[in-house]
């Protein structure tokens, strides 16, 4: 992931407008790959959909968490998804939440509940769609608005 | 729960507000300067000194003071010197987290005074629909697909109105009823706009499906501080105190923080079947507070919640136990919350029309003031009690508050 998209700093993009927010120190983590998730924006760069799992309970997480939360075992570790799920949850945005975005709507975010029994929030693109609930969807990786590169997902495929 | 005589062990015994407007002949004033305000009323209206101060508990620090540990700024402010002094941050939820916090201290007896203060003039000082995304989102996860605040609640709606087959109609029904009552206050963001019908909000625009406009609550084109004084149970009775209301029960659930990760079962109960994307923390803690106060949902003749959508209202009715799970929807739509022979519901205009100031207590005060007759212009007759609800966003964090003229048991 390249410094100018992720890292606080210079280029960094400001999701606050208004009174712009100061992304200090203890920003970190909410703004640029933190430890926990530094994996998880490699494999995108590979163009790999990741997530985190429990060697003892067999369970996917979520890419953020630290801990099983079943077993509380601190040793999670990457395990790439099928990157095949269904749409859990959408919505159409109308009104962009800053300027990045205003030339993109309506455009559609959600949550995908994955094979693995995970949900992620993602842009959902209709191709060939339409967005609905249960439809099938699979991974792709686009660059989207803020020049980042991220895993959104294709509705109405399950190839 | 256990019985721990904790319901009716603290009281209410004076309450302040200060409020300000972007558009004031004086100039526009911080959350800081309104809270200190608001803090002093409350104090004058107890009749209580900055010495007998046994515990600050503020909300969380206002979005538009940001300073670290907002309790020490308001603290310094008063020259006080309490036992116990923090922040409480459910997000939203913690407004009424102060009341909790203050009687446990006060029902086991180691304060006899607490003095719990939000205060937020975000309205004045920022760009609030710019900037909220950033407080709603998960910068890392949810923010760079575009998500606006709306479009993350939508999320919930979206799943709601599919499983319990709620109509946009049922949905808008909420923000007509939430107009109306917003007509009869002095200072309702949305007074001035007169009122409105179903058709109305589904002709409003659309801003992320499958919520319009006028489904959306409104910010506050301003700031506002309420102050609360509560004292225990034998003090609230010496006499010394020109007002009481009781504090007869209360409940708090949190369970997540992004939406993106509010899904999965806990596998613990109370919350086996979620958090989802239609149920939330509120059921909990209503639970909590009417075993708590030894009463149910019939014996509330007011109810307030700072749910800042109209389908979240919905969620909010139904887990405060005014009707099934699933059936808000209907319970509205058949004249559940008409202010014409319903449930009294958000008095002053609920979130959607009186506007929303970010975090506040002044839907409890709203209870308070019906309670002790002074609801000028909207005056509900015999309010002996009332049920307060606060939501911390996205859907995440619930407070849950009953207030009652006498004491429930």
């Amino acid at each position: 992931m390249s410094a100018g998209t992720t890292t606080a700093g210079a280029g960094v993009t400001d999701w606050s407008r208004g009174v712009p927010l100061r992304a200090g120190d203890w920003f970190i983590g909410l703004y640029q790959p933190s430890p926990e998730t530094a994996g998880f924006w490699q494999a995108v760069r590979r163009h790999e959909l990741v997530l985190k799992w429990c060697a003892g309970c067999g369970k996917c997480f979520h890419p953020k968490r630290i801990v099983c939360t079943d077993c509380g075992s601190p040793d999670l570790t990457w395990r790439r998804a099928s990157g095949r799920g269904t749409v859990y949850s959408f919505s159409e945005v109308h009104r962009a939440p800053s300027s990045d975005f205003a030339g993109s709507v309506p455009y559609t975010v959600g949550l995908v509940a994955l094979e693995e029994g995970v949900h992620l929030f993602t842009r959902f693109v209709a191709e060939p769609g339409p967005v609905a609930i249960g439809a099938p969807a699979r991974v792709d990786f686009r660059v989207l608005e803020t020049g980042q590169l991220l895993p959104v997902f294709l509705v109405g495929t399950a190839a | 729960m256990a019985d721990t005589g904790i319901g009716n062990a603290a009281a209410i015994v004076g309450i302040g507000r200060a409020m300000a407007w972007r558009d004031d002949p004086d100039g526009p004033k911080t959350p800081l300067q309104l809270g200190a305000l608001a803090a002093v009323r409350a104090m004058r209206a107890a009749g209580i000194k900055r010495s007998e101060v046994g515990a600050l508990f503020t909300g969380r620090t206002p979005q538009s003071y940001m300073v670290l540990q907002y309790n020490q700024a308001l603290l310094n402010e008063l020259k006080i010197g309490p036992t116990f002094n923090s922040e409480v941050t459910a997000h939203g939820g913690g407004a009424l987290g102060t009341l909790q916090l203050a009687a446990l201290a006060l029902h086991a007896g180691v304060i006899d005074y607490a003095l719990c203060v939000t205060n937020e003039a975000s309205g004045i000082w920022m760009d609030q629909v710019g900037s909220n995304a950033a407080w709603e989102g998960d910068l890392q996860f949810e923010a760079p697909y575009g998500a606006s605040t709306p479009s993350l609640y939508a999320q919930f709606a979206c799943r709601y109105m599919h499983e319990t087959g709620t109509t946009p109609e049922m949905c808008a029904q909420v923000a007509v009823e939430n107009r109306r009552w917003a007509l009869d206050h002095p200072h309702a963001a949305m007074r001035h706009k007169g009122p409105i019908t179903v058709e109305d909000v589904l002709a409003s625009r659309m801003i992320a499906s499958p919520l319009r406009l006028l489904d959306c609550a409104v910010w506050y084109p301003g700031g506002i501080a309420t102050a609360v004084v509560l004292t225990r149970a034998e003090l609230a009775r010496s006499g010394r105190h020109a007002e009481v209301t009781w504090l007869a029960g209360f409940g708090q659930c949190s369970t997540h923080e992004w939406v993106g990760e509010r899904m999965g079962g806990w596998g613990f109960a109370p919350l086996e079947d979620g958090p989802n994307l239609v149920r939330t923390g509120t059921a909990v803690a209503a639970k909590q507070a009417y075993a708590m106060a030894g009463v149910g949902p019939s014996d509330m003749q007011i109810a307030q919640s700072s749910a800042p959508f109209t389908f979240a209202n919905l969620i909010i009715l139904e887990e405060l136990g005014f009707c099934p799970p699933g059936e808000g929807g209907r319970f509205v739509a058949d004249g559940g919350i008409a202010y014409e022979g319903g449930l009294p519901f958000n008095t002053i205009g609920g979130y959607l029309s009186f506007g929303q100031v970010a975090q506040g207590l002044y839907n409890l005060q709203e209870v308070v003031d019906q309670i002790h007759g002074r609801a000028e212009g909207r005056q509900v007759p015999n309010v002996e009690r009332g049920i307060v609800h606060g939501h911390g966003g996205p859907m995440a964090c619930h407070s849950v508050v009953i207030v009652s003229k006498e004491p429930t048991r």
